[in-house]
Order: C-alpha cells, then sequence, then structure tokens
C-alpha cells in the first residue's frame, strides 16, 4: 500500500514539475512578465531553484512513508514544499513584473460556445436519477434490503438499510454531485473569461475549454453508475471496471491539459501567438492563488500557475458554488455514517 | 470584426465600446440584421460590470442603430438618418474636433501628421 501510495506521489512531484511549462507563455509563476523572462539566465535560475525544492520535499516525503509508513504526513511534507518553492520563485519573479497588455481586440463575430451535445445532455444523468428514484419508489419491494454506499476494489464495502429516507438521501447525493459537474461545465463556457479573444489563440483556447467541458460531461455520467448498480443490480462486480474507467478519464484528462497547457497555448505554433498575461489585474491575486475581484464578472478564471481553472472569490456565485460543494461533502459524510 | 479596447486609456470604457462599435455601424462593417454579442459574453470578457455593456448597447440603440434583445443581445436595425444636424450638434462637432487635435498636439503629435490624419478621415468620408 504504501509503495501504491509512494507512486502517487511521485506522479504528482512530476505534475507539480511541469506546472510552469504549462503555464500560459506571459506568466511566470502568476506574475505577468515580458516575454524574454523565461528563457533568460534569471528565469532558468528561478525554475532550478523551485524545482530543486520541490523535488527535496517529494524525496523527503518518500522517505517518511517508506521509513514511517504515514501517508498523510508524507503527503502534507510534499505540499508544504510544494508552496514554498512556489512562493519562493514568486517573490524572486516579481522583481521582473511587466505591466499587462491592456489592449483587448474583441471579435464579433466569434460564435457563442455551447456545451458539447447541448445543454440537455449535462441534464440527462440528473434525470436518469429522478427516474430511478420514482421507479424505486414505487418498487421498494423489489430493492435490496440494503443499498451500497461505498465500494473498494474488492466491490461494495459499506451499506445503509434501504428505506425511503435513505434511497432519497442516496440519490440526492447523486445527483448534487451530477448539478455541480454540470454547473461547472456551463460556467467554464458561460462564465468564465476568455483571454484570447481573436485569432489562433482564440480558437486554441475555445478547443480546450470545450475539451474539458466534455471531460466533465463525460464524469458525470461515470457519476451515476454507482447509484444505478446500487439499486438495480446489487450483487454485480463492477467496482473495478468502474474503478478502470475513472481512472482512465482522469488520465486522459491530464494527457488533454498536458498535451493543451494552460487555455490551449502549447498547441499554438509559437508563444507570441498568446496574449501578453491574461487581463485579469496582478493586485487581485492573492499570493499568486486565489482571484479576489469584485468588479469582474467572471465567476470562473484561469489559474495563473499551471492549468485549469479557480473561482473568483470577488463573485457572490463563486461562494454560492463553494457552499453547494460544502453540502455535498457535509450530506456525503452524513450518510456514509 | 473586431472591437478594440484599451483597458488603460482614461475614456471610458463604456464610451469606448460606444465609439467602437459606431464606427463600425457607421462604415457599414455592421449592416442591418447582424447580432452583437450578449451583454454577458462582452463584459466577461472586457472584465467589466453587465450594466457597462448594457449601458453602451442602450445608447446606440437610443441613437437608432440597434435593437436590444433580452435574450441574444442586440441587432443591428435599419436607422433613417437625422434629415439634417441642429446648428448645436454641429457646434459640438467642431468643438470636439479641435479638443481631440489639441490633446494630441499636448502628447507630441506634430501639426502636419494631424492635419493629414483629419485630410484621411475626410477623403474616406467623401468616399463612401
Amino acid at each position: 500500500m504504501n509503495v501504491l501510495a509512494a507512486v502517487v506521489i511521485l506522479v504528482f512531484g512530476f505534475l507539480l514539475h511541469m506546472l510552469p511549462q504549462l503555464t500560459r507563455p506571459g506568466l511566470f509563476f502568476a506574475v505577468t512578465i515580458s516575454p524574454g523572462l523565461r528563457e533568460s539566465e534569471e528565469g532558468r535560475r528561478i525554475l532550478k531553484r523551485y524545482r530543486q525544492i520541490l523535488w527535496s520535499s517529494t524525496l523527503a516525503a518518500i522517505a517518511v512513508l517508506l521509513l514511517v509508513g504515514a501517508p498523510l504526513l508524507a503527503m502534507a511534507l510534499q505540499a508544504a514544499g510544494y508552496v514554498w518553492a512556489f512562493l519562493l520563485s514568486r517573490q524572486r519573479t516579481l522583481r521582473h513584473a511587466a505591466a499587462p497588455d491592456p489592449i483587448l481586440e474583441l471579435d464579433l463575430d466569434a460564435p457563442p460556445e455551447r456545451l458539447p451535445g447541448g445543454a440537455v445532455i449535462s441534464l440527462i444523468p440528473i434525470g436518469a436519477l429522478g427516474v430511478l428514484g420514482l421507479w424505486a419508489s414505487q418498487h421498494m419491494d423489489r430493492l435490496p434490503a440494503r443499498m451500497a454506499v461505498h465500494w473498494g476494489l474488492q466491490g461494495a464495502d459499506r451499506w445503509v438499510a434501504t428505506t425511503r429516507g435513505t434511497l432519497l438521501g442516496l440519490l440526492a447525493v447523486y445527483a448534487l454531485t451530477c448539478l455541480l459537474l454540470a454547473g461547472t461545465a456551463w460556467g467554464l463556457l458561460h462564465a468564465s473569461r476568455r483571454i484570447a479573444t481573436s485569432g489562433p489563440a482564440a480558437r486554441s483556447e475555445r478547443r480546450f475549454r470545450r475539451q474539458i467541458a466534455l471531460m466533465i460531461l463525460l464524469a458525470e455520467y461515470l457519476v451515476i453508475a454507482p447509484a444505478v448498480f446500487a439499486l438495480l443490480a446489487p450483487t454485480a462486480r463492477v467496482s473495478m471496471i468502474w474503478a478502470l474507467a475513472f481512472t482512465a478519464l482522469m488520465v486522459g484528462f491530464g494527457v488533454v491539459l498536458l498535451r493543451a497547457g494552460q487555455g490551449g497555448t502549447r498547441t499554438l505554433p509559437s508563444p507570441a501567438a498568446a496574449p501578453t498575461g491574461d487581463h485579469t489585474p496582478d493586485h487581485c491575486w492573492k499570493w499568486g492563488l486565489v482571484y479576489v475581484n469584485p468588479a469582474d464578472p467572471s465567476i470562473l478564471v484561469e489559474h495563473r500557475f499551471g492549468v485549469g481553472y479557480t473561482l473568483n472569490l470577488g463573485n457572490r456565485w463563486s461562494w454560492v458554488a463553494m457552499m453547494a460543494l460544502l453540502a455535498l461533502v457535509g450530506s456525503a459524510v452524513v450518510f456514509l455514517r | 470584426m473586431k472591437l478594440r479596447i484599451d483597458l488603460s486609456s482614461a475614456i471610458p470604457v463604456y464610451r469606448q465600446i460606444v465609439d467602437g462599435l459606431r464606427i463600425l455601424l457607421v462604415n457599414g462593417e455592421l449592416g442591418v440584421g447582424d447580432q452583437l454579442p450578449p451583454v454577458r459574453r462582452l463584459a466577461l470578457d472586457l472584465g467589466v460590470h453587465f450594466n457597462t455593456v448594457a449601458e453602451a448597447y442602450r445608447t446606440l440603440a437610443d441613437e437608432g442603430w440597434l435593437a436590444i434583445e433580452r435574450r441574444n443581445g442586440a441587432r443591428v436595425v435599419e436607422r433613417s438618418a437625422p434629415a439634417k444636424a441642429d446648428p448645436e450638434a454641429a457646434a459640438s462637432f467642431r468643438r470636439r474636433l479641435r479638443e481631440l487635435a489639441a490633446e494630441v498636439q499636448s502628447r507630441g503629435f506634430p501639426r502636419d501628421r494631424i492635419a493629414r490624419e483629419l485630410r484621411l478621415v475626410a477623403d474616406n468620408l467623401e468616399r463612401s
């Protein structure tokens, strides 16, 4: 088990090692920079220092894991090393901060972005859960006496007695998860800021967003499978297949992100084709990681370091989304007890 | 078709949107029936409040260029040009031209270049 955890820590080490390369070309450790800094002597020195600290903490984490056998402590050690490496590198990069590009050129002809398959595709899993709930409530006598609520690789390992209350609770947790995933996919296309607004960079960015939205929708379909099996086929041994499918999705997701880079910038013919920075004000980024800008209507914005999106904590809808996430985690914990 | 906005300019974003779109409308690059991006989309891309964009669209709608649609943003409509510019508008135009010329001159633009630019605009107007 510890060997598996060590492999996970190594994979994380590799991903964190790659983060500076996945970031937009005009950003370095969450600071807007001039295009030449990355390739300069100073840029290379900053990057080298970041990786030295990162790998030192990663190797220390693996040593703690194998010698002491404390996976949580090992992960905390790696995380602390990463945060320290990032903040130190950011501090050095801030000395070379450049003014973000103030010019925005918006393409008025750009077609609207839509969820792959339309909004209906994202609502089908929620509808399916509703239908399942209706059917189950009409056929309580045909349901198993207990429902699986947690699975390991060997199959279900935690159950609750089947009652109308537990049935509703189980389906509600899955439905809320699907709703959050659907909301994230929608937010990505309709409530996030586009950085490149014209030319090949905009096309690349659009493809990047669409790929992420597609992956999120696939995850939504995968999420409802355990609920279906818990009620309709409780004896089926599908946890291994589900785990494999989920792993394949995560690996696919990782490959897409690694190949595309932030906003699809790695697919551009040259870094110069991407806009400088991300048009968000530097001072709205706390420690380069948390974005708080009440004047920005975006709910989701691109991470400044690495790849992916983060919430704009200056927008009240971001807090609603976080509350929903907390409610989901809280209800799942209560349900699993 | 591009709308160019300078976020560092002293001119408010609302004004820049109105001016930028009006140029496209006057030049015919935006024609009758063309759809403008929804208020929400434009505001997100510019990182400004929805009201900023909505106000810009409303100003152009008041001038008769746009019809505002609840869900889709705004659409360019047939506009009947005012029969004759009133004297106040002509005086305001002259004053703004002078202010603009003085402003760019104070920024170091030589007089002959300003004159050349104005002539270019005049030539384009005559040709259109």
